[in-house]
Order: C-alpha cells, then structure tokens, then sequence
C-alpha cells in the first residue's frame, strides 16, 4: 500500500465512546415521550410496593418502628433497578438490537475496540437511566417521606460508582451472549428478570433470603455475584445506619466494596474475553451480520 | 506493483447452524440442509489504486468474499490479506484502512440527523470532529444530499438514504472501499452521482482502491479497471472488461425476440451453438434469446428450429458483444 | 356478515397461531415449561420475603394479609400478561420483526390480529396463574376457598376481566402507532398503574384520599376485590377491610359495562390513531436508538 496509517488507540477509543453514546443522549432528547414513559410510568411500580410496606404495617399490633426504613429500601431499591433493567434491556440486548437494524456489521468493520462500543452505549444509557434514578430518589423524599443519612456522602458514591461500573461490565459481558444466542438471549432475559429481582434485593434486605430455608444460603452466596445485590446492601448500611441492630445485613459496607471493585475488574475483563471470542466464534459462523438469525 | 487485496485458494463454506437452546428442526419435507460453498478456492489479485469489479448472479459468492475481506467472516480454509495484512491474523490495521458500503442497507439511527449518523461513524475511525464535520459537508454537497443535512434519517427516501450511506464510507477517507451493489435499487440520476463520484474518487486520489460487486452489467463496463467473473463460488475469468469481450471476438452474438418457444433443448445441439440463453419477461408475450456463436452459419438452423416449432421471429440482431455475453459464454445463462 | 365473521376469525386464527410461535418457539420444551414455572414462583416470592422481613421487624403475624397480598399478585400475573401482550404487539411488530407493514397492509383485521397475538400470552398468564396459587397452598399456607358452585362466577368473572383488559390494551397498543419504541417503559409503567391504584398487593384503604378515588374509578379495582371475595375464605376476606362493595351482582354488572365501555373506546381510539400515524406516516417508522 502507498500510505501507512496509525490512530493513537486512546484517542480512538475515546472518540468511539462519544459516538456511540450520542445517539443515545440526542435520541432520547429527540424523543421526549421517553421521560413519561421511561421515567414516570415506572415510578408507579415502585410506589406500589412502597405501599405494600404500608400496608403489611397496618395489621393490628404492628410495631412502626422501622417502617420508614423499609420505605426507603423499596425507594432505593427502585432506584437501583433502573440501571439494572437498563442493564439488561438496553446493554446486553443492544448489539443483537444493532444486528437487526443492520448495523453491526459497520461497528464490527470499524478499528476502534467493541469495549469502546459498548461503553458509549452504557455511557448514553446511564444518562437516560440517571433521569429515572433521580426522579424515583425525589418521588422518595418528598412523595413518601424518606429520610436519607447522608453523613458519609464520599463512601456513599464510591459504592455507587463502583456498583454501576461492575453493573455495566456485566452488561457488556452478557452483551456477547446475547449476539450468540440472538433471540433466545431475549427471552433467557426475560426469564432471569424476577429471579434476578429476588435474589438482588431490591424491594428487602437481602439477608432476609437467609431465613427462608436450607437453601437460602446458597442463592444468598450466589446472589453476590450480581453486583447489585452487594452495591444495594452497602448503600443501604450507609444511608439507613443502625436499621434493626444490623440482623439484616449482608456483610460489612468495607468487604462489600472491595468485593464489588473486584467484581467491576473480573465483568470488564470477562467482558472482552468474551466479546472477543463470541465476535471470533460468531464471524467463524458467518452470522454476525446477518439479520434475523 | 503494491498489492491492495491477495486471496490463494480462498474457501468459504457455510455449514448449519447448531443451536444450544432451540429445537433442531428439518425443513419442511423432512431433509436438512447441507453445508453450502459459497467460495470455492478463489486466487485473486488486486492492485493498489484499481478500480476493480466482482460481477456475478445473486448467490454466487461477491458478499461472501467483500464480508472476508472486510473483516467480517473469516474463511474456511485459504489466506486473504487486505493492504498487506491476514484477515485472520491481523484485522485491526486492515480496519484502518477499510470502509463498505452495501446497497439496500440501513445504517445509523432514524432520530439522528443525516450529518450527525455519519459524524457517529467517523468517530468510530478516530477522525477528528472538525475533520469529519468539514468532510462531511464537502461529501454532502457533492453527493447533493446538502438540502437534507438536518434532516432525519427515518424520513430520507430509500436513494438519499443509500447516498449518505455512501457518504459515510468516504467520510473516513479509505485506502480500499468495498462497494458491494452500491446503486442497487437506485433511479438513473442516484446512480450516476455515484458512478461518477467513486470513478473519480479512484483516479483522482493516489493509493485509492475499489472493489465494486455489481450484477449491472453497465455499471461494471464503465467502471472497471479490470473485473472477476464469478459463478457459484469460482472465479470463471479475470480481465479488463475489452479483453473479456475480445474473447469473443471469434465467436458471434445473435439476439432474437420470439414468440414464446416450447423447447429450447434443441438449440444446444445445434452445431456451431457454443451457448446460449433464454429470458422471459414472466408471462410477456415475447421471450429474448442470446446465442453465442463459434459458426455464423449455425444462425440458419436456430432460424428453422424457431419456425420449426411454430414460434415467429419478431426481431433478429447481430451485435457487439458485451459483458453479459461474455458471462453468457462461460457459464450458459444470462446474469439477471 | 358471514365474510366479515370469516375476516375477524380467519385474523384471529392466524394472530393465535404466530403469537403461540413466537412464545413457545424460542427453545426446547422443558425450558418453556421451567419458564413458564420459574417467573410467578420468582415473582411471588418477592412478596413472600418482604412478609417474612416485616413480621420480623414488625413483629406480628397477618396471615389474612398475608393471603390477601398473594392472591392478589397471583391474578395480576394474568392482568400484566394480557396487557402487555395485547399492547405490545404493534410496537414489535414494528422495530422488532418489522413486520407490521406486510401485516397491516394484508387483508385482515389488525384489531382482531393483536387480539390473537394476545392470545397466546393470556392462556400462558392463565397457567402461571395455576402454578402460584397451586405453589402458594402447597408450601406457604394459602387458603383457597373455591367450591362447585362458585365455579360459575368465577369464570364469569375470568372473561369479564379478559374482555376489559383486552379492550385497555388495544387502547394503548393504538396509542403507540404515535410513540416512539417504549415497550420497556409501558410493559413496567402501565401494570404499575394498576398495581397501585386497584387495592392488588394491599387494601385501597392505604392509599391517600386521592389515590383511593383514581382506584374506585378503575373497573379492575371491583374485579380483585370479586375475585378475591370468590376465591379466599370468608373469614380471611372479611379481615382486610377494603373499603368497596361486596355486593357480587352489583360488582359483575359494573364489569359488563366497563368491558363494554372499553371495547368501544378501543375500536375508537385504533381508528383515530391509526388514521393519524398514516398521515403522518408513521406507520412503519422505526425508532431505537
């Protein structure tokens, strides 16, 4: 060839992730029906087991004491399942969605790294999802009443970042599976959502899995690997100190942490281990880029 | 000479499918399908700055091989490199310097702009933004897409919408650009905006190579620095569109128009005949036929064969031959 | 007539035979049975754990309320199911299979075709229906108090509330010939509205003033309080008070109307909005981004 061409890897990469998240944060603001539909309508949901709570504690003799806090579970539970269902319907079904649309091929053709793909796509994603965390946590605060300890603000968002950054690099990871496994992945999905609801916690202290049976320990163990089931568990230690003398906590806010950095470093990597090889396996099947397969 | 593409006994077969969780199924009457080879050992060479052409029927292995070479399926067995480097081995510096475009896709976002869906793509080739933005107007005005720049891409017709795909596959600035049925689907004017873009583009720019897969038999003729013919995975002949239709210098072309025929066995057997073709307009009254001739005098028995079975002649023509004669010669039937 | 009969069946048929496609099709039948087992019971038990935490931390035990909660969650599977399998169909149709312009341009009923479609998912909710309720009196100690004679009124009450949902979910499978892809946020949002505002997963009592006036005005609120009142034991039922009429006569009247109301309204609201997104051709856009 006459001309020889090389792009600083970091700068391209960088670029890669500003382009994919684009279209996510201009579509959504193009779109804005998305705000009821994506950000309202789901609060109610929400509201519905905040309710729930309310409910069970007007049985008669019921003691109140704690029931504000169970409110503020379901609320931040709410919260952290946005990014989950963002997650899973929008991380780690996009590139078979871009398969359809005819797309991954062109991504695919492209130099930049797929893990800069998909972190555009989680970047744009966590704006949209953000919208919906935010107005979940105001619902919570002024709708319901729920009172935040934010006496460890620094901690509080180093969960939370860490528990988002371990999130998405699940995402990514099931990403690959999903361009292996097309449309069953959809519905692999769609079978794990209330599982993955249960043994995340998010509308119940997870330990409380614990006293249900034999078993409880098992799903309690495996359950950790989801990182929103750690992050959820660490932020509500922090943010509702004290609740029943700790009985419902996992494991200390410190472990926790730690085990979600780790978790953030094995998904990332998972995450191109297996988007590489799926991408190797899917070209060697020559279904990459075909629609509807 | 520097070349842009190399494949030696380049092999592509497509097996079924095994799927972990869905039922494996027959079709319809029971039988399963077989492994399908889509490229059949396949040596081809392509220099640096040609403007070279695949052409072939629909299924006869031009996507497959633009897929292998752009990276995106890998072969069954051969070698390909693209600017010097194993598709295999070492995609990432061929991606660098690669950009496709396929007729009939859809590419992009319907809610984005025309401009922002090729800025998105530029950026994931690392151009800068006031590169990409300043290519990207300069391509818009000549592709005359400029009126529509803001528009979305959900609401381009089907031509704009091929224009800015082609739009996106210049805005990276390519050393070699696949081109696979670009003006697929396209009218007259969408067509030759891109002809002429992509015909200029090569000349004009040092160190540019196309790799066009076109059955517009046309669109190959007037492109084409040189062209493959290729018919179910093999590749039949390599040459520039004169040569190959020298090859048939010696032998004569006859078109007919007829009434529709009852038998057309007959006129394989004729002496002289070396091939010949049928198309019918499905269910038009007149059916064509081009025969290729390696003795002129054999036209005096397809004439009888025609009367023979009662059919009337509406028009007989000697012509030149042209790239279709050419594929009609090799394999035995017309291309479309 | 009888052509027109042929028409709505014959889309019927079709719908009912595609939706059962796409449903079971995806994998081997032992995993769409698992499937079909594994999402109420998970579901379910959601519900079950944040009884076992507040009878923890409460410290008391409401068995009624307890079985008021899980009854109400068990039927709301068939209200989600419908509704979503009837709303959704026009927006898969579009961005996912892309389908909807072949679909819609052959001479069928599109109405009566995403009623079929529905189909399939409203007998899928009807069994995990079966399997929650079954899972609930084998290993959480719920009472189911159904005899022969109630049977009747049960089933009554089945089709009432098909008829209404499926009359809601047309209405809103209409309205997203107009939006952009939302299905994520409907298939949480829509249920939601119900889930909080028609006394499921506790007594419309809890609500605020103005949140137990929308509930009164949704006809699916009288249809859990009749189911409810059909299924659980009288005492269990009489222990949660929810403030609404138990007068099942009066509650079954209410329901005919509303199905009626409902499916009138949809036949409307699918012709207006379908005669707005073709002109404004939005017909077969497609919208992700």
């Amino acid at each position: 060839m006459t001309s020889t061409r090389s792009v600083n890897p970091l700068a391209l990469n960088l670029r890669a992730v500003v382009g994919r998240a684009y279209p996510r944060i201009i579509g959504a603001n193009r779109e804005p029906s998305w705000v009821f539909f994506d950000a309202i309508l789901p609060l109610l949901g929400i509201a519905a087991y905040v309710f729930i709570y309310e409910g069970f504690f007007r049985a008669p003799g019921a003691d109140r004491t704690f029931a504000n806090a169970m409110i503020g579970f379901v609320v931040l539970g709410g919260t952290m399942t946005a990014f989950w269902m963002n997650v899973l319907w929008s991380m780690a079904s996009q590139l078979y969605w871009e398969k359809e649309m005819g797309n991954l091929q062109l991504y695919m053709m492209a130099p930049m790294s797929r893990m800069a793909l998909l972190g555009g796509m989680a970047l744009g994603g966590m704006f949209m999802t953000s919208t919906r965390a935010i107005v979940t946590l105001v619902a919570g605060v002024f709708v319901f009443g729920v009172h935040f300890d934010l006496a460890n603000p620094l901690m509080i968002l180093a969960v939370f970042f860490a528990t988002l950054v371990a999130l998405y690099g699940m995402g990514m990871m099931l990403a690959s599976l999903y361009l292996l496994y097309g449309r069953e992945a959809w519905h692999m999905s769609a079978l794990l959502e209330e599982p993955i609801f249960l043994v995340s916690g998010f509308y119940f202290p997870i330990r409380a899995i614990e006293g249900v049976g034999a078993w409880g320990r098992a799903v309690l163990f495996g359950a950790a690997i989801i990182p929103a089931t750690l992050g959820l568990d660490a932020l509500r230690q922090l943010i509702f100190p004290g609740f029943f003398g700790g009985k419902f906590w996992l494991l200390s806010v410190e472990l926790e942490f730690a085990i979600l950095v780790v978790l953030c470093v094995v998904f990332l990597v998972l995450a191109r281990v297996s988007l590489g090889y799926l991408e190797m396996l899917a070209k060697r099947e020559g279904r990459l880029t075909s629609r509807h397969q | 000479m520097d070349l842009a593409v190399e494949t030696q006994q380049l092999t592509r077969v497509f097996t079924q499918r095994r799927k972990i969780f869905r039922r494996r199924r027959n079709g319809e009457n029971g039988e399963s399908e077989g492994p399908v080879t889509a490229l059949d050992h396949v040596d081809l060479q392509i220099r640096d700055g040609e403007l070279f052409g695949l052409l072939g029927p629909n299924g006869a292995g031009k996507t497959t091989l633009i897929k292998i070479l752009a990276t995106l399926l890998l072969p069954t067995s051969g070698i390909a490199k693209v600017a010097g480097h194993d598709v295999t081995k070492d995609p990432l510096p061929i991606r660098l310097k690669i950009n496709m475009v396929s007729g009939g896709e859809s590419s992009g976002y319907g809610l984005l702009t025309t401009r922002e869906n090729v800025w998105m793509f530029s950026q994931f080739y690392g151009v800068s933004s006031k590169t990409a933005k300043a290519r990207i107007d300069k391509l818009l005005h000549t592709f005359g897409l400029w009126e529509k720049r803001n528009a979305k891409v959900r609401n381009l017709s089907s031509g704009q919408r091929q224009k800015m795909n082609m739009i996106r596959g210049f805005v990276t600035d390519p050393d070699i650009l696949f081109l696979d049925e670009p003006t697929l689907g396209l009218d007259v004017n969408a067509s030759r905006v891109i002809r002429d873009y992509v015909k200029s583009w090569v000349k004009t720019t040092a160190g540019k190579t196309v790799l066009l897969t076109t059955h517009y038999m046309m669109e190959a003729d007037e492109l084409c620095d040189r062209l493959a013919i290729i018919d179910h995975g093999k590749i039949l002949a390599v040459d520039t569109p004169e040569n190959l239709k020298r090859r048939l210098k010696k032998e004569t072309t006859f078109r007919l128009e007829v009434d529709p025929l009852k038998d057309t066995s007959r006129f394989k057997t004729i002496p002289g005949v070396k091939n010949f073709s049928l198309k019918s307009d499905g269910g038009a009254s007149l059916e064509k036929l081009t025969f290729i001739l390696e003795d002129e005098a054999a036209v005096s028995d397809i004439v009888s064969e025609v009367v023979r079975q009662g059919s009337k002649i509406h028009h007989l023509q000697k012509t030149e031959p042209t790239l279709e004669d050419v594929f009609i010669s090799m394999v035995g039937r017309s291309l479309e | 007539m009888n052509a027109t009969v042929n028409r709505h069946w014959r889309s019927f048929k079709w719908a009912a035979w595609l939706g059962w496609q796409i449903e079971s099709n995806w994998t081997e039948p032992w995993l769409f049975a698992i499937y079909s087992v594994i999402k109420p019971v998970a579901g379910a038990f959601i519900l079950v754990l944040m009884y076992v935490v507040f009878t923890v931390i409460g410290n008391v035990q409401d068995l009624a309320r307890f079985n008021f909660v899980y009854v109400g969650n068990a039927f709301f599977i068939f209200v989600g199911n419908t509704l979503f399998g009837t709303f959704q169909v026009i927006q898969a149709d579009r961005e996912w299979y892309q389908t909807l312009r072949y679909t819609y341009i052959s001479p069928i009923s599109y109405y009566t075709y995403i009623v079929g479609r529905a189909a399939t998912k409203v007998a899928v909710a009807a069994f995990a229906v079966l399997i929650t309720i079954a899972f609930g009196v084998a290993f959480l100690g719920i009472k189911i108090d159904l005899s022969a004679w109630e049977l009747p009124a049960f089933f009554a009450a089945m089709a009432l509330g098909a008829f209404t949902l499926v009359g809601i979910g047309v209405s809103l499978a209409a309205l997203s010939f107009l939006t952009a892809r939302h299905v994520r946020g409907l298939a949480e949002g829509v249920p939601g509205v119900f889930y909080l505002f028609c006394g499921v997963l506790f007594p419309l009592t809890v609500l605020p003033d103005w949140g137990q006036s929308i509930g009164k005005a949704i006809p699916l609120t009288y249809w859990f309080h009749l189911i409810r009142q059909i299924t659980m034991p009288a005492d269990y039922f009489a222990a949660v008070p929810t403030g609404l009429t138990t007068d099942p006569l009066e509650i079954m009247a209410l329901l005919a109307v509303s199905a009626t109301g409902f499916f009138l309204l949809s036949i409307g609201l699918f012709r207006l909005m379908e005669y707005l997104a073709r002109r404004a051709g939005k017909l077969d856009m497609t919208t992700n981004y």
